[in-house]
């Protein structure tokens, strides 16, 4: 284990940004935080839950994956090192998981090259960011069990590092880290962990509602009732760790030239499962949100958890911003209650 | 609006009219879904079964073009039944007993005939509305689009004042503003008869203090036209020239044949826009403007909140700000401008506009924007309008005797058409048809068919047929849906490739100038 003093912190993260794009929170005007290229001025540690999970690192909103001219096909493979520091625990988890859908199967090159140029700092929790964390409940937080290079934990004037990687060990020989290796920061990290841990309320609904889901018994009445009211702004799909749908188009730049982008889509739009005929397997609002929810708490590789309880990672993010409440919690709960 | 959006959260019932809410605006939308689930109550009248029907305590489909009947009919009941408020009456309002005389003769029963309400329905609407205590009433298109526009607001107007439902905390009438700055146009004199703030031109006092801004003398004290009169001078040949800024008029326009040969009748048309709208394409003169992220500047909202939009990227090839654009060709025409910004204008927006004094930009970029009226530097701004007294003093109740829309179906054009939008694609499309996603969602132009219309003239779904009215003729695919009544279609001006708005009838409304959009004759059928 290493530690670091916190008044040494923005001198390693300088340190960095000389061989890497080192993204970290930054606060905004109106005292927003974004993740954004570390900035000294802005640079903050006093934040909570990022509102945007960090998986526009491996699959941006918006990206050209080849251009086309007279020449023929030249794919645009991102290379660029990059540090994602001080992301959470379930986003962590988010990463994982989606690493392993993206690139096990099917191999999407694109993906994978932005995955193997960047490394994850991870920030342990040492309790709730807001109301609607529920990592405990999916286990896959409040401190991440593999996957980081770098896992920081909070414990006043400095920090205690654990190292999960042979790239995140290089990371650490930098002035500012020191080796501690005494029992003592063992017991600090572990109470830190047990801490975290328990502060976190766990939703007994919801292991009840998976299983429900497993043995078919939520009413599709249930679902119309979701459907009804949804506005269909695929924001809870936007907001969500582990949703890497894209839509791919085609665009013409130039007389001779062309690019295909593919941008960010959402299982809730209509369009998404409508085929060629008009017919839509997914036909209603209530159909489509069934859809989503039974592929984050039914319809999961074991393979893609990583040690989670599901695809769900439990960051309540949907449950934040969805405009008319229809987030993993509000679902969940009302599967039990159904 | 008179209130602002997040007191939708605490009102005690919603009166929704002609506004498809979770479509069009639907972060209000969500709003009203949230507070009906936590128990507001939700008055629906609309002839389609919009999504908002499914949370509504009652839903009262009136026939179209039939909504001062309505009103009046509501008001009726209320005034029947002893259920308006006396004091607010009494205190903030004035010709009450012309209201009464008038809405008298629109009983429940009458009103039935008129709008195919049940007369149950009506007073059930009557007594939820005037008993509640915090009631927003909200409004949209389908209460301006009218040739009786004018009279359907004041209509409006009249419920609220009534009932005292206006000037409080959750309390009001809102028309709900379906473009991001279409408030701000309007605030700012995009309008034929006002300068900013809605100071009259014909105005004396208004035209000295604009003349000495200015330096300039001469200013016109007369009213200018509406974009619907502007076309028929067009036609007949009185205009002559035509500065269109961020406008489609070709696809937005009723009866576009109509607007074809305006346009094409004019010695000069110049068209501003971000692309090469299908009016562009006419133009002699083509201005390539910036888009909103390609330039710094205001929007107003429709809760009269104005905020700041920061410029993000540098517009493409000749492309620049509107403001810009406009200051060149005044310098040309002789009329030097020299703002060096989009503050520099604000500026003077704050000198000539007392209710935009206070709102600079150093406190909309500290505060999240501010509501007008905010009459200087130490006002808060306003949330909520009409407070303890209207603009005027006393609120004057204008009762409107019901008339039927310009054109009603007969025997050979035997349907009513309305038409909107869908929630995918944006008014003529210049910008959401670029977009492929949204092109996915929504890729052409559906009609709505009610399924016992489409099972007695043999159309099935996604069947193409053609819809044809005095005006025009254009073929689109049928969506058979029980969203639309018997007799009643529903279509887009979205999509060129089957342009609605060559059905629609040009009559408007002769105050507005606003077309009768909501409702026009036309007959379908199925396409061999």
């Amino acid at each position: 284990m290493k530690t670091l003093a916190k008044k040494d912190l923005a001198k390693v993260l300088n340190g960095w940004s000389r061989d890497y794009t080192v993204l970290c929170p930054n606060k905004k005007a109106h005292n927003e935080i974004m993740f954004d290229v570390f900035d000294e001025q802005r640079f903050t540690l006093d934040y909570t839950k990022p509102s945007m999970p960090p998986k526009s690192s491996f699959l941006p909103h918006s990206e050209t994956v080849f251009m086309v001219d007279d020449n023929g096909y030249h794919p645009v493979i991102q290379e660029t090192k990059t540090i994602l520091f001080g992301i959470r625990a379930c986003d962590m988890t988010g990463i994982l998981q989606s690493k392993s859908f993206m690139t096990t199967d099917t191999d999407d090159v694109f993906y994978r090259s932005r995955w193997e140029n960047t490394l994850t700092v991870v920030m342990a929790c040492a309790g709730p960011q807001n109301e609607t964390c529920f990592c405990t409940t999916t286990n896959s937080g409040p401190y991440a069990r593999k996957g980081y290079d770098l896992q920081f934990y909070d414990v006043g004037e400095s920090f205690l590092v654990e190292v999960g990687s042979e790239t995140g060990s290089k990371l650490t020989i930098i002035e500012g880290f020191s080796d501690i290796d005494d029992s003592e920061a063992l017991d600090k990290m572990h109470s830190f962990q047990q801490e975290a841990d328990q502060s976190i309320e766990r939703i007994p609904e919801f292991a009840q509602a998976m299983d429900r889901l497993a043995n078919n018994g939520v009413s599709d009445d249930l679902w119309e009732r979701f459907g009804n009211k949804c506005i269909v702004c695929g924001g809870c799909t936007f907001v969500c760790p582990t949703c890497t749908c894209f839509n791919v188009v085609d665009r013409q730049t130039a007389d001779q030239e062309g690019e295909r982008i593919r941008t960010w889509d959402a299982c809730l739009y209509t369009g998404f499962t409508k085929e060629a005929s008009g017919h839509n397997p997914r036909s209603s609002q209530g159909l489509r949100l069934k859809r989503r929810h039974e592929h984050k708490l039914r319809y999961f590789n074991d393979r893609d958890t990583h040690g989670a309880l599901c695809t769900c990672v439990g960051c309540g993010r949907c449950s934040d911003y969805c405009p008319v409440h229809i987030g993993t919690i509000e679902v969940v709960k009302a599967i039990v209650k159904d | 609006m008179t209130n602002s959006i997040n007191e939708v959260d605490d009102a005690d019932l919603f009166f929704v009219t002609g506004t498809n809410t979770t479509t069009q605006h639907p972060l209000i939308g969500s709003r009203i879904i949230n507070a009906v689930q936590n128990g507001a109550k939700l008055v629906l009248v609309d002839p389609r079964e919009i999504q908002l029907a499914e949370f509504a305590d009652i839903h009262l489909r009136q026939n179209i073009g039939t909504d001062v009947a309505v009103l009046n009919g509501i008001m009726n009941v209320i005034i029947e039944e002893d259920l308006y408020d006396r004091e607010f009456v009494e205190t903030r309002t004035e010709g009450f007993d012309e209201l009464k005389c008038v809405v008298s003769r629109y009983t429940p029963r009458v009103v039935e005939q008129i709008t195919g309400i049940r007369s149950n329905d009506l007073m059930e609407a009557a007594r939820l509305y005037a008993r509640s205590d915090k009631a927003m009433l909200l409004y949209a298109m389908g209460i301006t689009q009218h040739t009786t526009g004018t009279d359907n607001v004041k209509s409006c107007a009249n419920l609220a004042m009534l009932t005292g439902h206006v000037g409080r905390p959750s309390t009001g009438v809102n028309p709900l503003r379906g473009q991001n700055n279409v408030q701000g146009a309007c605030d700012m004199g995009a309008l034929p008869v006002v300068y900013t703030g809605y100071q009259k031109v014909i105005d004396s006092a208004v035209k000295d203090k604009f003349e000495n801004a200015w330096c300039v003398e001469g200013l016109d004290d007369k009213p200018g036209l509406t974009i619907t009169s502007m076309m028929d001078a067009a036609q007949k040949g009185a205009l002559k020239a035509l500065y269109v800024m961020g406008e489609n008029p070709m696809m937005s326009d009723p009866d576009s044949t109509h607007i074809e040969l305006a346009l094409s009748n004019l010695d000069f048309l110049v068209v501003q826009d971000i692309f090469l709208t299908e009016t562009a394409i006419l133009a002699d003169v083509v201005l390539p403007a910036a888009s909103f992220a390609e330039k710094s500047g205001t929007y107003t909202n429709t809760e009269r909140r104005v905020q700041i939009s920061h410029k993000a990227l540098d517009p493409p090839g000749q492309a620049r700000a509107d403001w810009e654009i406009i200051q060149d060709v005044c310098r040309l025409s002789g009329f030097p401008m020299d703002y060096t910004s989009a503050e520099d204008i604000l500026k003077e927006i704050n000198q000539v506009t007392p209710s935009y004094a206070g709102i600079t930009l150093e406190r909309i970029e500290k505060e999240f924007g501010l509501s007008w009226p905010c009459p200087n530097e130490d006002h808060p701004g306003t949330v909520y309008l009409h407070k303890d007294r209207f603009t005027k003093g006393l609120g004057t109740f204008l009762p409107c005797e019901f008339r039927p829309l310009a054109e009603v179906p007969d025997q050979e054009y035997d349907f009513i058409l309305t038409t909107g939008r869908v929630y995918y694609q944006y008014h003529t499309g210049t910008m959401s048809r670029r977009v492929s996603l949204l092109e996915r969602e929504a890729p052409e132009a559906m009609v709505e068919v009610n399924p016992e219309d489409a099972r007695r003239l043999g159309i099935r779904n996604n069947d193409l047929v053609e819809m044809t009215s005095r005006r025009g003729s254009i073929k689109l695919k049928a969506e058979i849906t029980q969203r639309v009544p018997k007799k009643v279609v529903f279509s887009t001006f979205h999509f060129k490739e089957a342009q609605v708005n060559l059905l629609t009838n040009p009559a408007h409304d002769p105050v507005a100038g606003i077309p009768e959009y909501k409702g026009c004759a036309v007959k379908i059928r199925r396409c061999a």
